[in-house]
């Protein structure tokens, strides 16, 4: 089955079991890795994307689902790699293995579209995103940093 | 047990010289004469010692000869070398260590297996002679070029000029040169001053986080290759399960399933190099691989796939019966591994006597990146790409299971998305070797499961401490008696003997019984089990000497009280006040009027991870904050850390890895816990392996202790620390006695006064 949407702005076209995770069509059919595995089970959302401009879980939709929608990955969250969350992020040295943090800040871009400035209780609801690092403190941080800027 | 030797950089050294050792391939720090250099004037890449390569554009990469797990070691050594190097930060690339050049090479790299916080620790000083090394060539080139005195020239903007400024050579137009010269000798090269550093110490800002920012930094799990197919993958739900037979018939008419492969158990290659502890392989099961044109095809088929195994004596192991097999060695005496002064005799003629047991679970290190590994075996040998902590050992693995020459395997190393331990084993690489070997000259990417990823780990053991311990009427401390058995795992007694405190009889015994998963290193190692354990009953008998935890330790932590005549006595003098230097400092920093109450409790402890006595390393003191609601709610308030790591090359990296630990720790100690039932591990994903969550991780300080020592390794002692101040805070807020973790299967309810 071939479906047709839209990823980071250009129209794509893939060939695959309508139940594919989209995770996996990401990363395997379209290369783009930056989207990370996880668990597979809605769980650690080390996968998460916007689709249609809200945050998604990507291992929890399915190819079929996205026909004619718009999702974002990391890769296209800014043109240049530069969001306020991404520069936050390397401002204040947030990733240590790194693994979760493509995931991370496309969770609190979500976040930062809905609530411009939001609190630390916002944070806390909204972000719940597995870090093993343990970066979170500095996660915190680097959220309340980008919504200033 | 090869037994620790009593410093660390005495240990890679004293311990090159063993016969067997040397066989094994690793020891002596040398630098080859102008290793492996290309010809003058060549247009190609010229490596400079084995430390360093420089295209003909001078552009400059740094090898970087440890794994990069988020510890930040790849810009820590960065700063190290591009300092005595004179490079301008950060105007250069970094590139992961070849294990094959380290192996033919003698050890060049000195130490790349990464564990047991020692990157900076073991490579801080050869990584600054190896960069003065290269500037003293780089400067000796650009003398004869430009036919000025070397004294004349310095190191500027990655360039070689003229202190005049009058002339100037890129490092291109003379690594050539510089390459042919000789490699002046360690104690022929000047280092820098300390005064005169500008990268060393700085809080520089990491390499890797803009990559890692953008979704562009390349793990292990992201290796993408021409024509690459996917394994899933699947070992007995048993450990020790042999493969009997499974009906691929099945699975055939899944779309996209290209074969199904038998792995063979075998090594997993060694978890420690041999100037370490008991050099063991612990080894790895029999697996079933399906291979598809997508992972997610590939795992769904394997889930489709009826195998057999044969489960073997584990498939009636559970929990319930390792407890049992605890119980019954903690009565029997143990190995003595600790005795001072004559404990019978002062229990005997004690005040008041004390007795606990303790408890610790196995715990899965569940890194956020799956278990993962791809390789591709065709006739010109075996190409590998893995994130793993000993790339040394993975190559030989490879190697071992392709059945191939070790110069025939090329490995490389990419970022691991976490290992704390669990990348010391290279089943996976085996695994993945083993499947390609079956799709010769297709590169196969093999991805874990979440669930195959928790259930056929390397946990660290279980553990159960009995203590005894003995109070005069005066509440003062007369004896300490322990006994602590473990799970499978290597002799590590140093948790359960190590304690600091003054107390004048004192015995510890060690004892091991064979549970049935392979063992693994985990941060904080055996501290990790045995600091909480100690510091609990300590502040148990604390509580019948009618004082607070924090003064009790205090008071234990005084030099006058040590017996003179003791065979470890500097050793425990020089423990002793640092410890009570960090404990104090702790305090301080947390707020001294702080009176723990029901509902608001603090815990302190501190630990400095001494193996043996003579130890260097960091020493470490938290302060944790808890608040209990009295209906079963726990908060971890605040957690404020000092540290003493000698001199800390990055400090916000020193921050971020005492942090990170916090909530490790924090993690593990809330949630953590594998148990087996009928012989399987009855967690999978992270339903049932809880992790911490930002909204459950506490506000944390870390203060870094200016010092001038050498630097010491930061990765793991706050996961010790956290732990054992947890339990007490948890303690003092009016909650229960933690005495076995994790702490959600305590009712958190207030005590009975």
């Amino acid at each position: 089955m071939s479906v047709e949407f839209v990823v980071n702005g250009k129209p794509v076209s893939v060939e695959a079991a309508p139940d594919m995770p989209l995770l996996w069509v990401l990363r395997e059919r379209l290369g783009l890795t930056g989207t990370k595995f996880g668990c597979g089970a809605a769980q650690c959302g080390a996968c998460t994307v916007h689709l249609d401009g809200a945050p998604v879980w990507s291992c929890q939709v399915t190819l079929a689902s996205v026909a004619g929608a718009e999702v974002t990955t990391i890769e296209g969250l800014s043109p240049d790699g530069r969001h306020p969350l991404q520069d936050a992020w390397v401002d204040l040295n947030v990733p240590q293995c790194g693994y979760c943090q493509s995931g991370m800040i496309m969770a609190a871009a979500a976040l930062l579209k809905r609530v411009e400035r939001p609190t630390a209780e916002d944070i806390a609801q909204s972000i719940a995103n597995l870090c093993r690092c343990g970066t979170y403190e500095r996660i915190r941080k680097a959220i309340a940093q980008a919504a200033q800027a | 047990m090869s037994g620790l030797p009593a410093t660390r950089r005495g240990a890679l050294r004293a311990l090159v010289s063993v016969a067997g050792v040397a066989s094994f391939g690793i020891p002596v720090f040398v630098l080859p004469r102008g290793a492996g250099a290309a010809p003058a004037g060549a247009r190609e890449a010229i490596e400079l010692t084995s430390w360093v390569v420089i295209a003909p554009d001078g552009k400059v990469r740094l090898r970087i000869p440890q794994s990069e797990l988020g510890q930040g070691v790849e810009t820590a050594l960065a700063q190290v070398i591009a300092e005595e190097l004179g490079l301008e930060w950060p105007r250069f690339e970094t590139e992961f260590f070849d294990p094959q050049i380290n192996r033919t090479r003698n050890n060049v790299y000195v130490h790349t297996a990464t564990l047991n916080s020692w990157g900076v620790d073991q490579l801080f000083e050869p990584m600054r002679i190896a960069g003065a090394q290269i500037r003293a060539m780089l400067l000796q080139a650009a003398a004869i070029k430009l036919g000025l005195p070397v004294e004349q020239l310095t190191v500027s903007g990655n360039q070689i000029v003229a202190v005049s400024g009058a002339a100037a050579v890129g490092f291109g137009e003379i690594a050539a040169a510089a390459a042919q010269l000789p490699v002046p000798a360690p104690d022929k090269v000047m280092l820098k001053s300390q005064a005169s550093w500008t990268l060393i110490g700085k809080p520089l800002g990491r390499l890797d986080a803009r990559a890692k920012s953008t979704g562009t930094a390349t793990f292990g799990i992201d290796v993408t290759l021409p024509g690459m197919v996917y394994a899933a993958v699947r070992q007995s739900p048993v450990f020790g399960g042999r493969l009997r037979t499974y009906d691929e018939t099945a699975i055939n008419s899944i779309a996209g399933v290209l074969k199904v492969v038998a792995i063979k158990a075998g090594p997993s290659g060694y978890t420690v190099p041999p100037t370490l502890w008991d050099i063991i392989d612990w080894g790895m099961d029999d697996a079933v691989a399906v291979v598809a044109d997508s992972w997610w095809t590939a795992q769904r088929a394997l889930d489709a796939l009826p195998i057999e195994w044969d489960e073997g004596p584990n498939a009636g192991v559970d929990s319930a019966a390792i407890a049992l097999q605890l119980e019954e060695a903690v009565r029997r005496p143990g190995r003595t591994v600790r005795s001072e002064g004559d404990v019978e005799a002062a229990l005997k003629s004690a005040a008041r006597t004390l007795e606990a047991d303790y408890h610790y679970p196995f715990v899965e290190h569940a890194p956020m990146e799956p278990m993962n590994c791809t390789a591709r075996v065709d006739a010109d040998g075996v190409e590998v790409w893995a994130p793993t902590q000993y790339a040394d050992e993975a190559q030989r693995i490879a190697a071992y299971a392709a059945q191939v020459a070790l110069k025939d395997v090329r490995f490389h190393l990419t970022y691991a998305g976490g290992g704390f331990g669990r990348r010391l084993s290279q089943d996976y690489v085996s695994q993945a070797v083993q499947v390609a070997k079956a799709m010769a000259g297709t590169p196969v990417k093999l991805i874990w499961s979440r669930e195959e990823t928790t259930r056929r780990g390397y946990y660290p053991p279980v553990a159960l401490t009995r203590f005894t311990g003995a109070l005069d009427a005066d509440g003062r401390p007369t004896a300490w008696k322990s006994h602590a058995v473990f799970g499978r795992s290597p002799f590590q007694p140093y948790g359960v003997g190590r304690v600091p405190f003054a107390i004048p009889n004192v015995h510890v015994a060690y004892s091991t019984v064979e549970t049935p998963p392979p063992f693994g290193w985990m941060r904080g190692v055996a501290h990790t089990q045995n600091l909480w354990m100690n510091v609990g009953f300590l502040s148990e008998m604390a509580e019948a000497a009618g004082l607070s935890a924090y003064e009790f330790q205090r008071s234990l932590l005084d030099e006058k009280l040590l017996d003179p005549q003791r065979a470890d006595h500097a050793d425990a003098v020089a423990r002793v006040r640092r410890h009570r230097r960090v404990l104090e400092e702790v305090a301080r920093r947390a707020g001294g009027g702080f009176h723990s109450r029901q509902g608001l409790g603090r815990g302190i402890a501190t630990t400095d991870m001494s193996y043996v006595p003579g130890y260097r390393s960091s020493c470490t003191a938290m302060a944790v904050d808890v608040s209990l609601d009295g209906k079963g709610g726990l908060k971890v308030l605040r957690v404020v850390a000092v540290v003493d790591c000698g001199l800390a090359v990055n400090p916000q990296n020193v921050e971020a890895q005492i942090q990170g630990a916090i909530n490790f720790g924090i993690s593990n100690a809330l949630f953590s816990k594998i148990t087996l039932k009928d012989g399987r591990v009855e967690q999978g994903n992270f339903d049932s392996y809880p992790l911490l969550r930002l909204a459950d991780a506490p506000a944390i300080e870390v203060h870094i202790l200016p010092s001038t020592g050498e630097p010491t390794g930061v990765g793991e002692e706050g996961v010790p620390t956290v732990t054992a101040a947890l339990v007490v805070a948890v303690h003092a807020a009016g909650g229960p006695r933690i005495r076995r973790l994790p702490i959600m299967d305590h009712e958190l309810g207030f005590r009975r006064a």
